[in-house]
């Protein structure tokens, strides 16, 4: 339970990355304060005594504002330049960082969970809030997966990502395609935030926990496929855990940066990679 | 800006007289109607920067404040120097020379964790006395270096015989970070627990930042069965930790004693998860003394109802600028040889409560608490703690 547990946070907070990154080729290193931000969200809507559901379009709006500005100020101008992409999403996750910690202060904060007790799960109990995450991971990512490959706007996206300037001529907006995917991507990081919010210490820091599993995961994956993306969440997650839970967290963490070596070594592009 | 010059100046015609005089008497004694530099080092910048650095640099000016207020020490008023003690190693070392032969500072006080003091103690190589405040893991016995420390007996001889004769606690599962402070806080713990009857059933340690997770640490301890879980993770991994524990609904059944849990850490855990979580340190903001509330209300006065939050982690920065000001006034000037002699069995007020100096460490009252949503209460006060260190 605790493998499929890990995994599935793993894929959520993977998946607005994933999206990012493989269909418009930009590597937001700001993405884990994106998910502070929506954690953030997530504690000021309950400071305010508000339910707990409203922090999802709270953690939307936000996100989607800044992801808004974001895109117009850093991202538009430098697509098609992955390096200088990497410098100034780094560049503004320092500030991001900074300016939580300026209007929230360093320390940690604690949400009450939203869902307490515990259910039982094939004959052990597991709290109740997990289990509810699991399921909305799970359905949140097949409903996503299903839209892209049914929409009329997920072949859009195909189209612009196997080729802009074709797509371009036949009339597609790709300009404000990449604007809104880039803004989905991002709300998804908030949201992401909002599920993990209750579970763990919220601090201005807490993106760079995520942050860096979460490309070990891409560079298993590898990019562009949601097959790729579960199966490498699902590799990283669970050897993970596993690990974990029959030695110990160390050797956890000592397995995982073997696999990323390996495959950045032998299978650059992952295991199923798109091209 | 244009103070400077003249100091200098004032300075080199000091040496120059003194020169002149004979006497191999130095600057430092020339300074005796300037000023007296405290070299501070804190969280400025890195990990611990955002949860305690504020807290430590109101306490310290605090502190400052008052003893300024009444004149100073020896005459001289106090000034303090910042550098980062929260940041690489190496830097902190090329800071303390800088302090040293630039700001020539007078006294060395330090508020980080033991890789940047050993690192400090290797710099200044006793040349200028220098105060170690926060908790440790003991064991620091440098030349002309003293040491205010919470060490892990003072923790653990208070809090386990106390726990053992409130649940009657016989199996103990131990869980903490992987570095050098748990470790031994364990091994003095596994040794009282042993002394009295009880067995370590299961000891743990996972990596010092990193992101970590609990749930199959949890779901081990679980298994396990254990009547109390010692934890020795700090920061972030220790309010993850507790938060998972309690996730898992293990918090109504086994109690918890942390070994370093302050206010903001607490105040992550959360009320909802914090039943049945022991902590024993020398502070804790809702200590009933007359020492405490007149603390609580200069800082209160200085700072008002924004201010830092206060933890022994910040507040032992003040008790090292009073302890500063006592061993200084005793030993009339700075010279290690004096000041050493000075330290001995030296008393003085903090916060705390009174502490009293033996061994270069102190003798101090600790507080044992019990978690109460996100508040500490205190449930016993133990007088007068022997550090149980042994140095010369």
């Amino acid at each position: 339970m605790n493998v499929v547990y890990e995994v599935t946070t793993l894929v959520v907070i993977v998946l607005g990355l994933a999206i990012v990154f493989g269909f418009l080729g930009v590597m937001n290193l700001a993405h884990g304060e994106f998910i502070a931000i929506g954690a953030y969200t997530a504690y000021a809507c309950q400071a305010r005594g508000w339910p707990y559901l409203t922090a999802i379009p709270a953690a939307c709006l936000v996100c989607g504002a800044l992801a808004l500005l974001v895109e117009r100020v850093l991202i538009r101008p430098l697509y098609q330049r992955p390096f200088d992409t990497m410098l100034a999403t780094w560049g503004l996750s320092l500030l991001l960082r900074k300016t939580v910690e300026l209007v929230y202060g360093g320390g940690y904060k604690s949400l009450v969970v939203p869902l307490s007790g515990s259910v039982s799960v094939l004959g052990a109990p597991f709290p109740a809030y997990r289990v509810l995450l699991i399921v909305l991971s799970l359905a949140g990512t097949s409903v996503l997966v299903v839209w892209y490959r049914r929409s009329p706007t997920g072949a859009r996206i195909k189209a612009m990502v196997g080729n802009p300037e074709l797509a371009q001529a036949v009339g597609l907006r790709t300009g404000r395609l990449a604007r809104n995917t880039f803004v989905v991507g991002t709300c998804l990081a908030g949201l992401a935030g909002v599920m993990v919010a209750p579970l763990t210490p919220v601090q201005p820091y807490m993106g760079l926990d995520y942050i860096l599993k979460a490309f070990f995961v891409l560079v298993v994956g590898g990019l562009g496929s949601a097959v790729g993306l579960v199966s490498g969440a699902g590799l990283i997650g669970g050897v993970e855990s596993a690990m974990s839970a029959i030695v110990d967290r160390t050797w956890g963490y000592s397995t995982v940066l073997l696999i990323a070596i390996v495959f950045l070594w032998l299978r650059p592009r992952g295991i199923f990679a798109r091209v | 800006m244009t103070m400077t010059p003249t100091r200098r100046q004032f300075l080199r015609a000091s040496a120059a007289v003194a020169a002149w005089a004979g006497a191999p008497a130095f600057v430092r004694d020339a300074r005796a109607a300037g000023e007296f530099r405290i070299g501070m080092f804190y969280a400025i910048a890195g990990p611990a920067a955002g949860l305690f650095g504020p807290t430590q640099k109101a306490c310290a000016e605090l502190a400052v404040d008052e003893i300024n207020a009444k004149g100073g020490i020896l005459g001289r008023k106090i000034v303090l120097s910042f550098a980062n003690g929260d940041g690489p190693v190496a830097e902190a070392s090329k800071a303390a020379v800088r302090m040293m032969l630039e700001e020539k500072v007078d006294f060395f006080l330090g508020s980080h964790n033991s890789a940047v003091r050993e690192a400090l103690v290797g710099t200044i190589k006793a040349k200028v006395p220098y105060v170690y405040t926060p908790i440790y893991e003991g064991g620091e016995c440098g030349a002309n270096t003293y040491v205010l420390a919470d060490t892990p007996q003072q923790q653990m001889e208070t809090a386990l015989p106390w726990l053992a004769k409130k649940t009657g606690f016989k199996r103990v599962y131990m869980i903490g970070n992987d570095y050098v402070w748990p470790q031994v806080t364990n091994k003095q713990a596994k040794r009282i627990i042993e002394a009295g009857g009880g067995t370590v059933i299961g000891e743990e340690y996972v990596p010092l930042g990193a992101p970590n997770k609990f749930e199959e640490a949890v779901t081990r301890i679980k298994g396990a069965k254990p009547d109390l879980v010692l934890i020795t993770l700090v920061g972030a991994d220790n309010v993850n930790f507790n938060r998972t524990f309690a996730g898992f609904g293990l918090d109504k059944e086994t109690p918890r004693l942390s070994s370093l849990l302050e206010e903001n850490t607490l105040l992550g855990i959360g009320a909802e998860s914090s039943k049945g979580l022991y902590g024993c340190m020398s502070y804790y903001a809702n200590i009933e003394s007359p020492e405490n509330t007149a603390f609580k209300a200069a800082y209160k006065a200085k700072y008002g109802d924004k201010a830092p939050i206060l933890a022994l982690i910040g507040v032992d920065c003040y008790s090292g600028v009073k302890f500063i000001q006592a061993v200084v006034t005793r030993a009339k000037g700075t010279q290690a040889a004096k000041v050493g002699e000075a330290a001995r069995g030296l008393s003085f007020d903090t916060p705390t409560g009174r502490m009293t100096m033996n061994n270069r460490h102190v003798d101090k009252n600790m507080y044992l608490a019990e978690c109460r949503a996100t508040e500490f209460q205190v449930v016993e006060t133990f007088k007068n703690v022997k550090s149980g260190q042994t140095c010369a």
